[in-house]
């Protein structure tokens, strides 16, 4: 079960601040970089809600990501809706889609529901890549950002832009912490300690694991809308396996199952890249080790070994009952 | 386009080729699954690195010592890889495994741009191969015809090592059981580094073996990885029929869905992933009931 302790709460507030301070300061290359970060953040948020509280490491969502975008770029150019309906159409197409991916991965486990979201994925990545409708290789330009001006705000300055995206993360955050405090996140959370138990309770395990999922969709296709007006183009590329893998990364390095750790993560990730790419070409070299370094390490991600340095001897207690537990599980399901 | 005799002959041809390039790298990535129940992601990374080796060697000693040395380069990679990372990463989930393994994609993709540039480089098809053999009337580049031999060559080695002698027993009875394993007095540390090895340097001698017929980059391990693990689950994790099963089965419906089905063609490998998945969910042949 998801618990918001003291320090968590410290991260939240310095994390939120870190974000405002930025959006009002930076000029236009930090305003981009802080976009990015908020993108990504809604991803691996998306993410961290199926792996870390579900068990369901997916390699889908990357794909999930460039699902929404494609669907909110045709339905408002090609389809002529407004971009604030085909936003709203293009979410509720991942959370369906998302839905039936749970649904039918929910019977395998470790590896294999790694393989069957990869599956998924790539098909996603294929399709897109081989229609010219959607143009192919060669992507698509998007309808532009929303237009908000019925409440005042231009969405083309970048500076509002990063806090409506701030705003929406926000969102997320709380949708996802109402996710996981409910009956469906609690039993989410029984499902992944012991799967047989729940079902012998009467749960219907693969509903739960799909409904779930589909809520997680949602959420990447809300970070595909962003990213396609963000940047005001998409390409296949979006739904590539290796955009999944960096958000898996990105999970890992900020801490699985922390919710705050993956928002630390994004941080992390995405400033390590572009000063890294200042310096040298060869930045994966250097990710692919502070990766390594951090797994190696046993920590649970840079936010889970702060929780575990400086957090209160009970969080500790508990926080080492629950990585025993998932060791037992993952040793059971390999 | 009226298919004839000609036109399957060419396309069973390529599709078998392709399933034994298939073959030799899923073969040691399944057995080391099945194992040690470790999830080696960068094994595509030591393909390309068996490419890069091979390329390298061909260049001053030509191609058949390339093909003997760069297998054996990559073990010896495989074996610092054993030493330093996964004999310590055996104990963890498979999540860690995957994530490890993830990382050392990062670390060889970038270790081979460093040392070799990120231009392709290209090997030439030795002499003796580089004419073409008349099968049913179509002429068929005798290099291709030989990785098939090859990749026969090497199935057939391998189930009978397996089948046959005493360390393909003990094998057997490791994936069958580790822990019984252990207890009836085989060395099972000793004998996962030894097929680790064996896996690694069989990953190089794809490499090596397709270096001819693709340009080598960088890039080349990430591309054959998808491949690899389709090939992998469907077939069944740590069984040698299910690798060749599960080769032949990518080979055939990748190459004749590309002619006959252009369309859905790269839809259609994803799709009986996800079929085989729901059916039977951990795949055809797995080496475990």
């Amino acid at each position: 079960m998801f618990r918001h302790t003291p320090l968590r709460y410290a991260a939240l507030i310095i994390l939120f601040s870190g974000a405002v301070f930025t959006a009002f300061t930076a000029g236009y290359f930090g305003m981009e970089i802080l976009t990015e970060i908020l993108i990504l953040a809604i991803l691996v948020l998306a993410l961290d809600l199926v792996a870390g509280f579900g068990g369901m490491v997916s390699l889908a969502h990357g794909a999930l990501m460039g699902l929404g975008a494609y669907a909110f770029v045709a339905l408002a150019t090609k389809g002529g809706l407004d971009p604030l309906v085909a936003a709203a159409a293009a979410i509720a197409i991942t959370a369906g889609t998302g839905w039936v991916i749970g649904a039918i991965c929910a019977r395998s486990h470790g590896i294999y529901f790694i393989m069957a979201t990869l599956a998924f994925g790539q098909m996603g990545y294929s399709y897109f890549f081989e229609r010219p409708f959607f143009g192919g290789d060669d992507g698509m330009v998007g309808p532009g950002r929303f237009d908000l001006s019925f409440i005042g705000v231009d969405l083309n300055d970048g500076r509002s832009f990063a806090l409506f995206c701030l705003a929406l993360l926000g969102l997320v955050y709380l949708i996802a912490v109402a996710t996981l405090r409910s009956g469906l996140g609690r039993s989410l959370t029984g499902v992944m300690h012991n799967e047989k138990r729940m079902r012998a309770l009467g749960l219907t395990v693969w509903r739960v694991k799909a409904d779930v999922f589909g809520i997680s969709g949602a959420m990447a296709g809300l970070a595909g809308v962003l990213a396609a007006q963000h940047i005001l183009f998409i390409s296949p590329n979006l739904l590539h396996w290796t955009v999944s893998g960096e958000a898996l990364v990105v999970v890992i390095l900020g801490g699985l199952g922390t919710l705050v750790g993956p928002l630390i993560g994004a941080v992390a990730f995405v400033v390590l890249k572009h000063e890294l790419s200042h310096v040298t070409t060869y930045w994966h070299l250097i990710v692919g080790l502070v990766l390594i370094a951090v797994v190696m390490s046993r920590a649970n991600g840079i936010f889970g070994f702060i929780e575990a340095r400086f957090g209160p001897r009970t969080d500790r207690l508990i926080q080492s009952i629950q990585t025993r537990d998932d060791a037992k599980e993952a040793v059971k399901d390999a | 386009m009226t298919p004839d005799l000609g036109f399957w002959t060419l396309q069973t041809l390529n599709a078998l080729q392709l399933s034994m390039l298939l073959f030799l790298l899923s073969i040691g990535l399944t057995v080391i699954f099945g194992l040690m129940h470790f999830v080696n992601l960068a094994h595509g990374a030591l393909y390309a690195l068996g490419a890069y080796f091979a390329a390298t060697i061909a260049s001053t000693a030509g191609f058949w010592v390339a093909l003997l040395v760069a297998p054996l380069g990559v073990a010896i990679v495989g074996m610092a890889l054993y030493g330093g990372l996964i004999s310590r990463m055996r104990k963890s989930g498979p999540m860690a495994q995957v994530l490890v393994t993830f990382g050392l994609i990062f670390v060889l993709l970038d270790l081979t741009r460093i040392i070799w540039g990120d231009l392709a480089l290209a090997i030439n098809t030795p002499a003796a191969l580089s004419g073409r053999v008349e099968i049913f009337g179509t002429g068929y580049p005798a290099y291709r015809l030989f990785i098939i031999a090859l990749g026969a060559a090497i199935f057939s080695a391998l189930a009978l090592i397996l089948s046959r002698t005493q360390i393909g027993a003990m094998i057997r009875a490791g994936v069958d059981n580790d822990a019984m394993a252990a207890c009836m007095g085989i060395n099972v540390e000793r004998l996962f580094f030894i097929v680790f090895c064996v896996g690694c340097a069989l990953a190089g001698l794809a490499g090596a073996v397709a270096a001819p017929l693709l340009s080598v980059t960088p890039g080349m391990g990430l591309e054959i990885l998808i491949p690899t693990l389709i090939v992998i689950v469907i077939g069944g994790l740590g069984s040698l029929k299910g690798a060749i099963a599960g080769s032949l089965i990518y080979g055939f419906v990748q190459t004749f869905g590309a002619v006959l089905l252009p369309g859905i063609a790269s839809i259609l490998i994803y799709a009986l992933l996800a079929a085989v998945l729901l059916l039977k969910p951990v795949g055809l042949f797995p080496a475990k009931g």
